[in-house]
């Protein structure tokens, strides 16, 4: 037990200086180089493409609580949120309620 | 606000993989919340911690041009460097961007200020959200909890999809889309990191081929 709290509290450390490099690094050469060269526009891509690919697996083949729902369930939700979201103008809050009362009520009239 | 609801789903999904003060901890110290999805995800799938580690690093490198466009507005003429160092460890998306638009209309004196009130504000709001988060996950029947969990996902979709202007971005996230879960179903601890770095790469290389082309 001791050591898995060790284990998990030097994870989140290492994470987060991991996480911190960036922002630190960017305050070192904030001035000094440019933004478009070709090694910030694939670090970007490659951001950009690991979000996407793991929130489309945590939709598609999720695990722990949400694998108890039912994909169709979750995807319809999620097609509700994303109407809902640029009907309003892109309004996050309205779109992320609609998703959560969609699945909530698409589960339990199942 | 936002940002506090995407806590919000953190939380509730922390509950069972973690405990209350992991989850809060790294809130705290990693304040961004991709790459606590995918330190939480990833430690759930059983990877590695150094691949865990690099994951984490490359959802955050985002943060690079994000400090260098925003540090020019803030910087005071004293350049009080210690004080901009703890300020930038705030910096993420939702304050980043609000500081973006309202900046240029403050007198530089008060950007810093300002910057840090707003980044705080955001900062305890996330650590708030995270606990009650987690502490609904708890309490609350099954239905709601999954409806809590989907939260995370959910405001990825809309943020990527709404806020996503290059064409770079784009062809990422549907390259990335396609490449994460698809890559899960071979090697479920390797699928954040290779998706994320086939589907960046094939990107990458299909926007620059249509420019040269």
């Amino acid at each position: 037990m001791q050591n898995d709290v060790l284990e998990l509290a030097l994870l989140i450390a290492a994470c987060a200086l991991a996480t911190y490099l960036w922002r630190g690094l960017g305050m070192l050469v904030s001035g000094r180089v440019r933004m478009e060269s070709a090694f910030f526009v694939w670090a970007g891509c490659v951001a950009y493409a690991l979000i996407a690919g793991l929130t489309a697996r945590i939709l598609l083949l999720p695990t722990g609580t949400l694998a108890a729902t039912p994909l169709p369930e979750r995807l319809l939700a999620c097609a509700l949120a994303l109407i809902v979201y640029f009907v309003l103008r892109r309004n996050l809050l309205a779109g992320i309620a609609a998703g959560f009362v969609a699945l909530v009520t698409l589960v339990a009239a199942r | 606000m936002v940002l506090a609801a995407g806590y919000l789903g953190f939380g509730a999904l922390a509950n069972g993989q973690f405990p209350l003060w992991a989850a809060l901890l790294s809130t705290a110290t990693i304040f961004a919340l991709p790459g606590q999805l995918a330190m939480l995800e990833m430690s759930i799938a059983g990877s590695v911690p150094v691949i865990i580690v690099l994951t984490v690093s490359l959802t955050a490198a985002r943060f690079l041009p994000m400090t260098v466009a925003l540090l020019p507005m803030l910087r005071p003429a004293e350049r009080s460097a210690l004080s901009l160092y703890a300020a930038v460890h705030l910096l993420a998306m939702t304050g980043w961007a609000a500081s973006m638009r309202r900046c240029p209309e403050l007198p530089l004196e008060q950007r810093l200020p300002w910057f840090v009130g707003f980044a705080l504000t955001n900062w305890i709001a996330c650590l708030l959200a995270t606990a009650v988060g987690f502490w609904l996950a708890e309490s609350l029947p099954p239905l709601v909890r999954q409806g809590l969990v989907f939260i995370g996902p959910l405001y990825f979709v809309l943020i990527l999809t709404g806020e996503t202007r290059t064409r770079h971005g784009v062809v990422a996230l549907a390259c990335g889309a396609v490449a994460g879960p698809l890559i899960h179903l071979a090697a479920p601890q390797w699928s954040v990191m290779l998706g994320g770095l086939i589907g960046g790469t094939l990107a990458w290389g299909l926007v620059g081929a249509k420019r040269r082309a």
